[in-house]
């Protein structure tokens, strides 16, 4: 094995939670509205659907091919030269999509916060973090991830509770005004980020309780889910119509919260639990494709390879698009259809192709 | 064994790396403005200046004015003004704003400007909507920034020097907070301009006459009613009594005390209320659109000025009918000049129907100027009195004045 | 005087340190002249015995008990009646009234007793030397810890002497199972290191990863457990402290039973305790001797001012130079106010006065007690009043620099909190360059960096990451003594269960 560190069930849970979370917090509420409006608080349940297929999926490869991640199975469910195409074709697509991630990132500090530092110093920082991360192995990703995330609920809820005296529960009337199908297209690209949680099938090989998957798969997938529509809901309650408009509304919203004239901005802590929060997603993006790499070359160590991936990684980023609005609708059209190609449509057939070879095999073995 | 001291080594240069990336950054800090090189904007306004033209007006926080510590020690502070007001003219609030930077050695900072006051001339003559929309994607501006119309040139106001508070634009914010008016900021303005029917109310402001004795400009701005925009314009005004009118429908009314003159009896009697809630019902009954308002009030009495015996349960139930009555006429005048006279939805009668009503409104929704100075209000008010303070009879009226009834 | 009778090979000049002892008193004696050669503190006295044999005794002077070896060693052997005198063994069990006593076959032998202190006789036509325990030395009596003080609990602290160091941990844990493993480290100085667990609770695989940490270690001297630390750390460029010191024995015999190792070394009052947390040096004995309520309250106090040792200063550029938006407006309206002539930028203004406050406390702790305490009177003046009216720091700042101060004294563990106080000053550069977000970064790198250290095969962060739900109310609170049940789980298996369940105290369980 490439990696000698375990992790617990618990700990994967812990680090695919902000992996969804982080991104879609600050822009599924816009996306969402766009296509839902008031409904837009039913889009996150629908798109679960996808995270949970996901989960279904890579769990089941998994029991198929234990201690074998997505890129050393689909070689032996395709045979030697298919599967090794279609494990590049995965790397490449991670390396892409981080790319994307850190752009995003990039774009909202430098839109929001940081408004003439240059989009490279952002990214590459963050990069530099991540790759530290990535050295400390997959072990140190999960315990940062446990330091993280309940610090990044924490804030979160106290977010959303100092939001409640300005909420307005009937901005969200009338429910399903026009059906069942807004909030349904709503949800498609939500849909596209859950289903990154095909990540597991990289790390589920490194679990210390790998009966336990599943079931912490799921949950995570819920708890993403239910952060979401919590998100969406204090959102809408709070911006109504205005939700569509703004680039990021959770952000909006933060801001205009405001305590007794003192407790007010608060950008500081959507800053904290947006860096904190990608910090751990590229992590886990950055990780899977230096490790997916390493087994594609068959190497023995995966960490001389950390930092070139890394600059691939940042060039990739600066590449992704040409501006914000590119990138968003990049990401609000084809993208999720892209997204969902790989991320569950292949998967989906890898697994059904292993089914189909494994009952071969049954009636071979059964036949003799 | 090696793969162990490699993975240190890495780990040591990416450490040190991260390290020294900041010291080789010290130069640049793109993103670095002091303290000292900024002017603090607290308040801004917007007049008409000509046809084509604003002016932007702002309040800038002077700090080297306001005394550092113990060393300014006290009785000077008479010593220079706390703020400064400097106005630029330009095509649109953007050219304005690169005028006036040009009147500033420091970048102007709008992060903690909290007030937005336009001048009426201009909202009458034209579309606020443009202005609204720079505000809102400008990064710094708050969108809890309150707006307000005022009567008199913005420049006039802002040259105002409050003799209790620090500036104009803590005035306002202030004046915003205590309810008195509507309370309207930037984000509430933006979604009511796209609302179903693009119409908006925002405080209305004026300056106080200061007392004959005082220097004319030792005073501040107050709110007087409310200003009522329709597609982006403003269409006309309600005074401060209207408003509370308007207060009621919007279920925003908060601070009040009201003073009624019961009947039969000298002098007035005022109550203070303590909760007030009210909602719209809408209802559409063979094609006639109506609304019902129901609105629930607790009231304290805190000054009597009758001789009538409040400790009677019946002289209670008196007052809250007239209490009831009071807020009744309230509410119908609001709803004689803004719904009758204005056509302007600021209630929010329409979203009310799209709440109930979603497919019917559908359908209607072209049609909504029209249906809506239509819409029957009724009003369903109950006023209870909780307690009157604590004496029950009259406080300073010998007993056999005191009306038993 | 009979010609010494000079075998082949026992020229003293060609004798070396290995060698057995010779015979012949002459030899041994030239020898031993030669290896504590310009060693005016080494003693000789010849004597005889029982005025037969001739016989010589070597000490150090200061080292040994001289009044006792003139009264049970000197005396009984040169009144000796000459019919005993057959054989040395009976010589040394009747006439020598010493507890210890011990026969030395080789130079190194009698070297190493000599040196600790205890005088060696040597006796013609013998080739043993014979021992006496009688070393003894001035030593400072048992005085409080210093440098951990406490309202309520032990006022006993460590020694520099291992033998009163190793007796307070006995008397607190009279267990046999409490088991010390001696040895020596240090070429030149020969420093006694004791290595003390609980046999049953420490884990096995530990105790021998410990010896053979120390076993490797080779150096020309030990002169403070510090030394020590540097050599059997895992990550020795990691600026967070991966082993615990104390002087407390209460400390040493909490850890102890645990399951942690405890390393003693002579010469120093600080004994070393592997492996250990990040929390446990966030926690201070009087946690549990205080009761738990306000043991919790003050952990929580503790975090938060950790939280704002590291974060403080670096925060308030962030917020002053980036982010001047998020500041209630009347406080940045009072900070404009303040800073308005100040001439150095927030982050220079910053960063002198922390490496200012740095050097005042540096300074006060070097000087003597009362060169220091004017040290900080003067320091005090010059920044808190001096340098505000003169317009050269703001106000805010120096409060801000002294609550970073008092904050970092909130850390019970001196060497952590150097490492905060290290780390402070990266994350203010990362500040003043990105903001609030050089601050997010350096603080995720920071738990990235945690979450790879280990000591002795403890992740640091533990029991945070990995998480154990159940040993975080010795984390999160400081639970009472009755809940807290087990033991923290260190590595390898281990014996969980401190004492049996359902002690809570209740009225029904009285017996009256």
């Amino acid at each position: 094995m490439i990696e000698k560190g375990k992790i617990s069930a618990f700990q994967l849970a812990l680090m695919m939670n902000p992996t969804i979370f982080a991104t879609a917090l600050l822009l599924v509420p816009a996306i969402t509205a766009k296509h839902a409006e008031q409904d837009l608080w039913l889009s996150p349940i629908w798109a679960a659907i996808s995270g949970l297929l996901t989960v279904y999926i890579s769990c089941k490869l998994n029991k198929f091919y234990p201690e074998k991640s997505l890129i050393q199975y689909s070689e032996q469910i395709l045979g030697k030269i298919a599967g090794k195409i279609l494990g590049l074709i995965f790397l490449l697509y991670f390396l892409h999509l981080n790319g994307i991630i850190v752009r995003e990132y990039g774009e909202f500090v430098v839109g929001t916060f940081l408004n003439t530092t240059p989009m490279n110093v952002v990214m590459g920082s963050m990069l530099l973090v991540c790759a530290l991360a990535v050295y400390g192995g997959i072990e140190a990703i999960g315990r940062s991830s446990q330091i993280i995330v309940p610090v990044v609920s924490l804030l979160f809820l106290v977010m959303t509770l100092l939001l409640v005296k300005d909420l307005d529960p009937k901005k969200l009337l009338p429910v399903m005004e026009n059906g069942i199908m807004p909030s349904f297209m709503g949800s498609i690209v939500p849909s596209a980020w859950f289903s990154e949680f095909i990540l597991m099938a990289f790390v589920l090989p490194l679990l210390k309780d790998s009966g336990k998957a599943m079931k912490w798969g799921v949950l995570s997938v819920l708890s993403v889910m239910f952060l979401l529509v919590i998100t969406n809901l204090s959102t809408y309650m709070l911006l109504g119509k205005l939700t569509i408009k703004d680039t990021y509304p959770v952000m909006v919203a933060v801001r205009y919260i405001s305590i007794a004239d003192f407790l007010e901005h608060l950008e500081a802590i959507v800053m904290a639990i947006w860096v904190s929060g990608t910090f751990i997603k590229i992590s886990m993006f950055y990780y899977s494709t230096v490790l997916g790499m390493a087994q594609w070359l068959s190497l023995s160590d995966y960490r001389p390879i950390v930092l070139p991936i890394g600059f691939l990684i940042l060039v990739l980023g600066h590449w992704a698009a040409p501006n914000l609005q590119s990138l968003a609708h990049f990401l609000g059209t084809s993208g999720a259809f892209y997204m969902l190609t790989l991320q569950l449509g292949i998967p989906v057939v890898l697994l059904c192709i292993a089914w189909i070879q494994q009952k071969f095999q049954q009636k071979k073995d059964g036949g003799q | 064994m090696r793969a162990i001291t490699f993975f240190t080594k890495l780990n040591i240069l990416l450490q040190i790396s991260s390290l020294l990336l900041p010291v080789t950054l010290l130069t640049g800090c793109w993103d670095r403005k002091e303290l000292n090189d900024m002017a603090i904007i607290t308040a801004a306004g917007i007049d008409k200046k000509t046809e084509s033209t604003i002016e932007l007006s702002v309040i800038v926080y002077i700090p080297k004015n306001a005394g550092v510590g113990e060393e300014m020690g006290g009785g000077n502070g008479g010593q220079g003004q706390q703020v400064l007001v400097r106005s630029a003219e330009g095509i649109s609030i953007a050219e304005a704003i690169s005028m006036l930077q040009q009147e500033f050695p420091r970048h102007l900072f709008w992060g903690h400007n909290e007030v937005f006051v336009i001048d009426e001339e201009l909202a009458r003559d034209e579309d606020l909507r443009p202005t609204i929309d720079f505000i809102m994607r400008h990064p710094q501006t708050r969108e809890r920034s309150h707006i307000f119309i005022s009567k008199q040139k913005v420049k006039n106001i802002f040259s105002l020097n409050p003799p209790l508070e620090r500036d104009l634009a803590e005035v306002l914010r202030n004046l915003a907070g205590l309810k008195i008016g509507v309370d309207i900021t930037l984000k509430d303005l933006a979604e009511m301009l796209i609302g179903e029917s693009g119409t908006a109310a925002l405080p209305y402001i004026d300056i106080l006459s200061p007392p004959e004795s005082q220097d004319k400009k030792q005073t501040i701005a107050d709110i007087i009613g409310t200003a009522v925009l329709k597609n982006g314009k403003m269409i006309g005004s309600i005074d401060a009594s209207t408003t509370r009118g308007l207060l009621w429908l919007r279920n925003e009314i908060e601070l009040a005390v009201v003073t009624v003159k019961p009947d039969n009896t000298e002098g007035y009697v005022s109550m203070q209320l303590l909760r007030a809630y009210s909602r719209l019902i809408p209802k559409i009954e063979n094609g006639k659109w109506k609304i019902t308002m129901q609105a629930k009030t607790e009231d304290d009495l805190i000054q009597n000025g009758t001789t009538l015996n409040t400790g009677n349960p019946q002289t209670i139930h008196r007052l809250e009918q007239d209490l009831k009555a009071d807020i009744d006429n309230k509410v119908k005048e609001a709803l004689k000049q803004v719904q009758h006279e204005m056509n302007a939805d600021i209630f929010g009668f329409a979203e009310a129907f799209h709440r109930a009503y979603p497919n019917v409104w559908k359908k209607y929704k072209q049609n909504w100027d029209d249906i809506f100075p239509t819409v029957e209000v009724t009003l369903e008010t109950t006023a209870k009195i909780r307690r009157p303070g604590i004496v029950t009879e009259p406080g300073a009226y010998p007993e056999q004045e005191v009306k038993t009834e | 005087m009979k010609e010494p009778i000079q075998k082949p090979g026992t020229n003293p000049s060609s004798l070396s340190l290995q060698d057995s002892l010779s015979a012949n008193l002459q030899t041994n004696e030239q020898f031993f002249q030669s290896v504590y050669h310009n060693c005016a503190d080494v003693v000789y006295r010849h004597f005889s015995i029982a005025g037969k044999m001739k016989a010589l005794l070597i000490y150090i002077e200061g080292m040994s008990n001289i009044e006792e070896m003139d009264k049970s060693v000197l005396s009984p052997l040169m009144q000796q009646t000459p019919a005993e005198l057959e054989n040395l063994h009976a010589i040394m069990e009747q006439s020598i009234t010493v507890s210890s006593i011990k026969e030395n076959k080789t130079f190194a032998e009698v070297a190493e007793q000599i040196s600790t202190g205890n005088p060696v006789i040597l006796v013609d036509q013998y080739s043993i030397a014979i021992s006496v325990g009688l070393s003894k030395w001035e030593k400072r009596a048992i005085e409080e810890p210093l440098s951990e003080s406490v309202v309520r609990g032990s006022r006993e602290g460590f020694t520099e002497t291992i033998a009163v160091n190793t007796s307070l941990l006995r008397r607190r844990i009279k267990s046999p199972q409490l088991k010390m493993i001696s040895m020596n480290i240090g070429r030149q100085t020969q420093t006694k290191v004791i290595v003390a667990y609980m046999d049953g609770l420490a884990d096995t695989t530990l105790v021998e990863e410990a010896k053979s940490r120390l076993q490797r270690i080779q150096i020309d001297g030990i002169l403070e457990s510090g030394y020590i630390e540097e050599f059997i750390e895992d990550h020795p460029y990691s600026p967070f402290p991966q082993i615990l010191n104390t002087e407390r024995p209460d400390v040493a015999a909490a850890n102890l039973l645990e399951g942690r190792i405890v390393i003693l070394v002579d010469g120093t009052p600080f004994v070393i305790i592997v492996p250990t947390s990040l929390y446990s040096l966030l926690q201070a004995s009087e946690d549990y001797y205080q009761r738990f309520m306000i043991g919790t309250l003050i952990r929580w106090l503790r975090y938060g001012f950790l939280v704002m040792a590291l974060l403080l200063p670096s925060g308030y550029v962030a917020v002053l130079t980036y982010h001047q938006e998020m500041v209630p407006t009347t406080l940045l309206l009072s900070f404009a106010k303040s800073r308005e002539l100040i001439p150095f930028p927030a982050l220079v203004e910053a960063l002198i006065m922390e490496i200012t406050f740095e050097a005042l406390r540096e300074a006060g702790i070097r000087l003597p007690k009362q060169v220091g305490s004017a040290v900080s009177i003067v320091g005090a003046l010059v920044i808190g009043q001096a340098a505000v009216s003169a317009g050269l720091v703001s106000a805010p700042m120096v409060m801000v620099v002294a609550i970073t101060g008092i904050a970092s004294f909130t850390i019970p563990r001196y060497n952590a909190a150097i490492a905060i106080r290290m780390l402070r000053f990266p994350i203010m550069l990362l500040a003043g360059t990105l903001g609030l977000l050089g601050i997010m970064l350096g603080l995720i790198a920071i738990i990235v960096h945690l979450s790879t250290v280990r000591s002795f095969g403890l992740p640091y962060l533990s029991p945070m990451g990995p998480m154990r739900a159940s040993e975080m109310k010795d984390v999160m609170f400081r639970a009472p003594w009755w809940a807290l049940r087990k033991r923290p789980r260190l590595t390898g298996d281990y014996n969980q269960n401190r004492q049996p369940p359902g002690q809570k105290p209740d009225p029904s369980k009285g017996t009256e």
